[in-house]
C-alpha cells in the first residue's frame, strides 16, 4: 500500500493528491519548502487526495499557518468529510502546541560542579553504608542465633561453591603462565629449580588472592548489584521494609558473611590449582619432576607467605560485598539504571581490591611479613 | 481481523482451545475473561508476538499465523499496541518514545517528526510539559497515555490495548475510556481491548468476547451477554461488581 504524495502548483492553487501519509510525505515536505508561490491568496485543491493521516493534515495546517502569517488567506477545496474532520482535529490540538519542553542541559562548568558534588555525596553515602553495615554485622555476631542462616548458606553455594570451577581453572592457567614466563628465563641461567620459588611465592602471596578476588568481583559483585537493583525497581525492597525487615539484615549481611567465608576458601583452592599449573608447566618445559618441585616449594616458601595471601581474602571479600550491595541500592527508576550501576560496581570493586592489595604489599614489606 | 480455531499449548498447559472470533473495521471489541483465561496470550498472538500451536489468524487481510518478522514489518506499521504496564523505554523521554516509530519507519524531517509526536502526545491527553519527562517520572495514568501516544504515532488502522485501565484510579480510568472512544470517533480506529474492567465494558465496547477455560464462553453486545446462560458469564455479570456496573450503565 505504498502510494505517492503528489504536489502540483498551478497558478494560485496547490493541488495535493495521492497519499498524504507519514510514509510518503518525506520529499513532499522538502518540495513544499522550496516552492515559490505567487503573491496573493492560495487555495488548496484536495479533490485528488486518496489518503490523509495526521502527519499529512499537520503538514497542511502548518503550511496554512505559514501562509497566513505572510498575510495571505488560505482556503481548502474538495476536501471530503473524513479529511475535514481530521484537519479540524489537528487544528484544534495543534493550535496550542508551541515549543516542546527541553530537558535541562547545564553548561560545561556547571556540569563539572554538579558532578563533583554528586561524587562527594556518593563517597559520603558509601561511608555511611559501610558504617551501617559494620554496626549490623557486629550486632549480628553478638547474637549468632538471629542470623539468617538459610540465606547465608544459599549465598555460600552461589558465590563460593559454584565459583570453584572457574576459579580453579583460571588459577591453574595463571600457574602455567607464570611458570612458563619465569622458566624460560631461569633456564638460560641453569637455575631451573627456582621456578618453584617463583611460582610458589608469586601465586601464594599475590596472584591467587588477586585473581580470585577479581573473578569474584566480576561474577558475584555484579550479581549482588543486579539483584538488589532489580529488587529496588520492582519495589521488593520497599515491601521488605514495610514488613519490618531491614534490607541491610536480610539482603546485605548474608552476602557479606557468605563472601567473607567463601573467598578465603576459594583462595586456598586457587593456591592449590595454581601450584599444580606451575608444577605441570615446570615439568613440561624444564623437565622438573613433581617431587623435586614440591620439595623446593617447602624450602622456599614459608608459612607466612601462604598466610599473608589468605589473610588478604576476607578484606577483599568485605570490599566486594560492600561495593556490590551499595551500588545495588543506588539503582533508581529503570532497567537502564541497573545495568549502569552493575558496571560501576564491578569496576569499583576491582579497583579497590587492587589498591588495597598494593597497600598490603607495602605494609607487609615494612612489617617484614 | 479474524481468528479461527486457535489452539495454544505451553507445555501441558492448554491456554487456548479452539478460540475463534472476528473484529469488524471501525468497531471496538473487548476481550474479557478471568485471570489466566488466555486473553493476554490471545492478544500477543494476534499482534504477532507469539506463535499459536494450531489455528489461523488474519489481520488486515494478511495471514499472520506463520509470518516471519521481516514479512510482518509492513503490517506492524499499521497496527498499534499498548502494553499493560506501558512498556515505555526507560532511558528515553516521552517525546523520544513517541517519536521513535516515526524515526524508524519514515523519512520525515526531524522537525515534522517532533511536531507529529507532540500532536500525538496532546491527542492522548497529556500536557505538553510531560513530553520532556522520563517514564519513571510519570504517574500510572500518564504512563498509559504516553504508551497510547506511542501506539498511535504512525496512525495505525488497528489499535490493541492490553488492560488499559488496570491499576488506574477511577478518574484516570474514566478518562482513558473517554480517550478510547475519542480515538475511534476522531481517527476512525478499530480497537481491540483486553480488559476485566466492567465499567469500561459497558461504556466503551461495541461487542464483547468472553473467554473462559480456554474457550469462547460468549460473544455479543453487553446487553446480549448479560442474558447469557453460560455459567462463567453469569459469574462475571451476576456477581457484585457485575451487577453494580450494570446498574451504573443503566442497563
Amino acid at each position: 500500500m505504498h502510494g505517492r504524495a503528489e504536489l502540483t502548483l498551478s497558478g494560485s492553487t496547490l493541488e495535493c493528491g495521492g497519499h498524504w501519509t507519514a510514509r510518503d510525505l518525506a520529499h513532499t515536505e522538502r518540495e513544499l519548502s522550496r516552492l515559490e508561490l505567487p503573491a496573493g491568496d492560495i487555495s488548496f485543491d484536495l479533490s485528488r487526495l486518496r489518503q490523509l493521516d495526521t502527519v499529512g493534515a499537520w503538514l497542511l495546517y502548518r503550511t496554512s499557518l505559514l501562509l497566513e502569517a505572510q498575510g495571505r488567506s488560505v482556503s481548502y477545496q474538495g476536501l471530503e468529510e473524513r479529511g475535514a474532520r481530521l484537519l479540524a482535529l489537528v487544528e484544534k490540538t495543534g493550535g496550542s502546541l508551541g515549543e516542546p519542553p527541553r530537558p535541562y542541559a547545564p553548561g560545561a562548568l556547571e556540569d563539572i560542579g554538579r558532578k563533583t558534588v554528586k561524587h562527594l555525596e556518593i563517597y559520603r553515602d558509601f561511608a555511611a553504608f559501610i558504617g551501617n553495615m559494620t554496626i549490623v554485622a557486629l550486632r549480628a555476631l553478638l547474637h549468632p542465633t538471629k542470623l539468617r542462616w538459610r540465606e547465608i548458606v544459599k549465598e555460600l553455594q552461589l558465590a563460593g561453591f559454584n565459583a570453584l570451577p572457574i576459579v580453579g581453572l583460571l588459577a591453574f592457567l595463571m600457574g602455567i603462565v607464570i611458570a612458563y614466563q619465569g622458566g624460560v628465563v631461569l633456564r638460560d641461567y641453569g637455575a631451573n629449580i627456582f621456578v618453584a620459588d617463583l611460582v610458589g611465592l608469586a601465586m601464594l602471596r599475590e596472584l591467587a588472592p588477586l585473581i580470585t578476588a577479581i573473578i569474584v568481583a566480576g561474577r558475584t559483585g555484579s550479581a549482588y548489584t543486579a539483584q538488589i537493583g532489580t529488587m529496588i525497581v520492582t519495589e521488593e525492597v520497599d515491601a521488605l521494609r514495610s514488613l519490618g525487615v531491614a534490607p541491610m539484615e536480610m539482603l546485605v549481611l548474608p552476602k557479606l558473611i557468605a563472601l567473607v567465608i567463601a573467598l578465603p576458601l576459594l583462595t586456598v583452592f586457587a593456591d592449590i590449582t595454581g601450584l599444580l599449573g606451575g608444577m605441570f608447566m615446570a615439568n613440561a618445559l624444564l623437565g622438573l619432576s613433581a617431587p623435586s618441585f614440591v620439595e623446593r616449594l617447602t624450602e622456599a616458601v614459608a608459612l607466612k607467605s601462604y598466610l599473608s595471601g589468605i589473610g588478604k581474602a576476607p578484606v577483599f571479600a568485605a570490599i566486594i560485598a560492600a561495593v556490590g550491595c551499595f551500588q545495588g541500592f543506588q539503582v533508581f527508576g529503570s532497567a537502564e539504571s541497573v545495568g549502569r550501576q552493575t558496571t560501576v560496581s564491578v569496576v569499583q570493586a576491582i579497583f579497590l581490591v587492587i589498591v588495597v592489595d598494593a597497600a598490603f604489599s607495602v605494609a607487609f614489606s615494612k612489617l617484614g611479613i | 481481523m479474524e481468528v479461527h480455531n486457535l489452539v495454544t499449548h505451553f507445555g501441558h498447559h492448554v491456554v487456548l482451545d479452539g478460540v475463534s472470533l472476528s473484529v469488524r473495521r471501525g468497531e471496538i471489541l473487548a476481550i474479557v475473561g478471568g485471570s489466566g483465561s488466555g486473553k493476554s496470550t490471545l492478544l500477543r498472538q494476534i499482534v504477532m508476538l507469539l506463535k499459536p500451536t494450531a489455528g489461523s489468524i488474519r489481520v488486515l487481510d494478511t495471514d499472520v499465523t506463520e509470518i516471519s518478522d521481516l514479512e510482518a514489518l509492513p503490517l506492524r506499521r499499521r497496527i498499534g499496541v499498548m502494553f499493560q504496564h506501558g512498556a515505555l523505554f526507560g532511558d528515553k523521554t516521552v517525546l523520544e518514545n513517541v517519536s521513535m516509530p516515526l524515526h524508524e519507519h519514515t523519512h520525515l524531517s526531524p522537525d515534522l517528526i517532533e511536531q507529529t509526536a507532540l500532536l500525538k502526545i496532546a491527542l492522548a491527553g497529556l500536557e505538553p510539559d510531560s513530553a520532556a519527562l522520563y517514564p519513571s517520572q510519570l504517574s500510572g495514568g500518564m504512563r498509559k497515555r504516553a504508551a497510547v501516544a506511542r501506539a498511535i504515532a504512525l496512525d495505525p488502522e488497528l489499535l490493541f490495548l492490553d488492560e488499559p485501565s488496570s491499576g488506574l484510579d477511577p478518574i484516570s480510568a474514566d478518562a482513558l475510556d473517554d480517550l478510547v472512544l475519542q480515538l475511534k470517533a476522531l481517527l476512525g480506529l478499530t480497537i481491540v481491548l483486553v480488559t476485566h474492567d466492567m465499567d469500561s465494558l459497558w461504556r466503551v465496547a461495541d461487542r464483547v468476547v468472553l473467554l473462559a477455560n480456554a474457550k469462547v464462553a460468549g460473544e455479543g453486545t453487553m446487553e446480549e451477554l448479560v442474558k447469557s446462560d453460560h455459567p462463567v458469564a453469569r459469574q462475571f455479570f451476576e456477581g457484585p461488581r457485575g451487577r453494580a456496573s450494570r446498574r451504573a450503565a443503566g442497563a
